[in-house]
């Protein structure tokens, strides 16, 4: 079954043309990669930030993946006995698990919950960690601690 | 094929730089000659007590197929964690709080990743494959006539594919 381009919105095709470029830059295809790269960016240019989004309608989205939308792919995913969409909806099930806990404690403890710790995102798989160091090995996918990044607070 | 270093793993015994009948490993930059390297030769892989050098393909074979009833639900899961990356972005664009940012950054770059995986599932996991042909082609119908659009790029990319 294949994606309808026109049924997409920028930032899916964005998230499909990045994941192709990673594809094509560990096969060492560095033409192919910088094709992705300049799709995504193309797409990318195109987002634009909606007015007023709030904590709570991302909190429902994360939601709605928990209590719908994994448990049905997962039962297909059996179903079909398809190991590889499993393994990507443990993973992606895990971490948005993690997403839905720290949006809860941001909404609790606010600016306290990040203010002397720091905060990392595995490369790999989208595991979060608020912590001063983050695990020697992830904990959802098992890569190394170096694919595992700090994301800071900017300066505005 | 041809041999790749794995520059975290080498520990530059150089048993590669003596083995190699090309000189294809011995070169500036530590990553070895990809034009020099003859296809499929592997001495310097076997040769290296680091286990630092691979080869990597230039042919791939068809991916595994997705059924429709997986990739149709792997689709609707994509797409809710583009509109969560969105919804994050949008928050962080209206705040000046540094602290909800940075939380924002991470949903965006954790949802991204999340996402690509499930695109990859669902049948996009290498350029290789037809569904990326395909989506590559319906984008260039698309979108081609749009200010921005890398049109040259992506018809490299499909003349290279026939
Ligand atoms: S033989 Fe292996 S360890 Fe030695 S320089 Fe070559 S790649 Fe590095
Ligand atoms: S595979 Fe052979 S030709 Fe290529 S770098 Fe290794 S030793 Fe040299």
């Amino acid at each position: 079954m294949d994606a309808d381009v026109r049924q997409m919105t920028w930032t899916e095709l964005a998230a499909v043309c990045t994941n192709l470029e990673k594809a094509c830059t560990k096969q060492l295809r560095g033409e192919e990669a910088t094709t992705f790269a300049k799709l995504a960016s193309f797409y990318e240019s195109r987002r634009e930030p909606q007015a007023d989004a709030k904590i709570e309608e991302l909190v429902a989205l994360i939601d709605a993946d928990l209590a719908e939308g994994y448990p049905s792919a997962n039962e297909a995913a059996q179903a079909a006995e398809d190991r590889g969409s499993k393994r990507a909806l443990l993973w992606g099930e895990k971490a948005t698990k993690l997403l839905k806990s720290l949006l809860v404690r941001y909404e609790k403890q606010g600016a306290k919950l990040t203010e002397e710790t720091g905060v990392f995102v595995c490369e790999i798989c989208g595991f979060v960690y608020v912590g001063s160091a983050p695990p020697e090995v992830c904990p959802i996918c098992k890569v190394p601690a170096f694919k595992i990044h700090p994301v800071r607070k900017e300066a505005i | 094929m041809h041999a790749v270093r794995n520059l975290r793993l080498c520990t530059k015994d150089c048993v590669c730089l003596f083995i190699c009948p090309t000189g294809a490993t011995n070169t500036e930059t530590g990553q070895i000659d990809f034009d020099k390297c003859l296809d499929g030769c592997r001495l310097c892989v076997d040769a290296c007590p680091s286990g630092a050098i691979y080869l990597v393909s230039s042919t791939y074979p068809k991916p595994q197929t997705t059924e429709d009833a997986v990739a149709e639900r792997l689709f609707a899961l994509a797409n809710s964690k583009a509109a969560q990356e969105d919804l994050a972005r949008s928050i962080a664009h209206g705040s000046d709080d540094p602290a909800l940012r940075q939380i924002c950054k991470v949903v965006e770059m954790s949802s991204r990743i999340i996402a690509e995986d499930l695109w990859r599932e669902s049948g996009y996991i290498i350029a290789q494959s037809d569904a990326a042909e395909q989506l590559v082609e319906a984008m260039l119908a698309e979108y081609g006539a749009e200010e921005g659009f890398p049109v040259e790029a992506v018809q490299a990319f499909l003349n290279g594919r026939r």
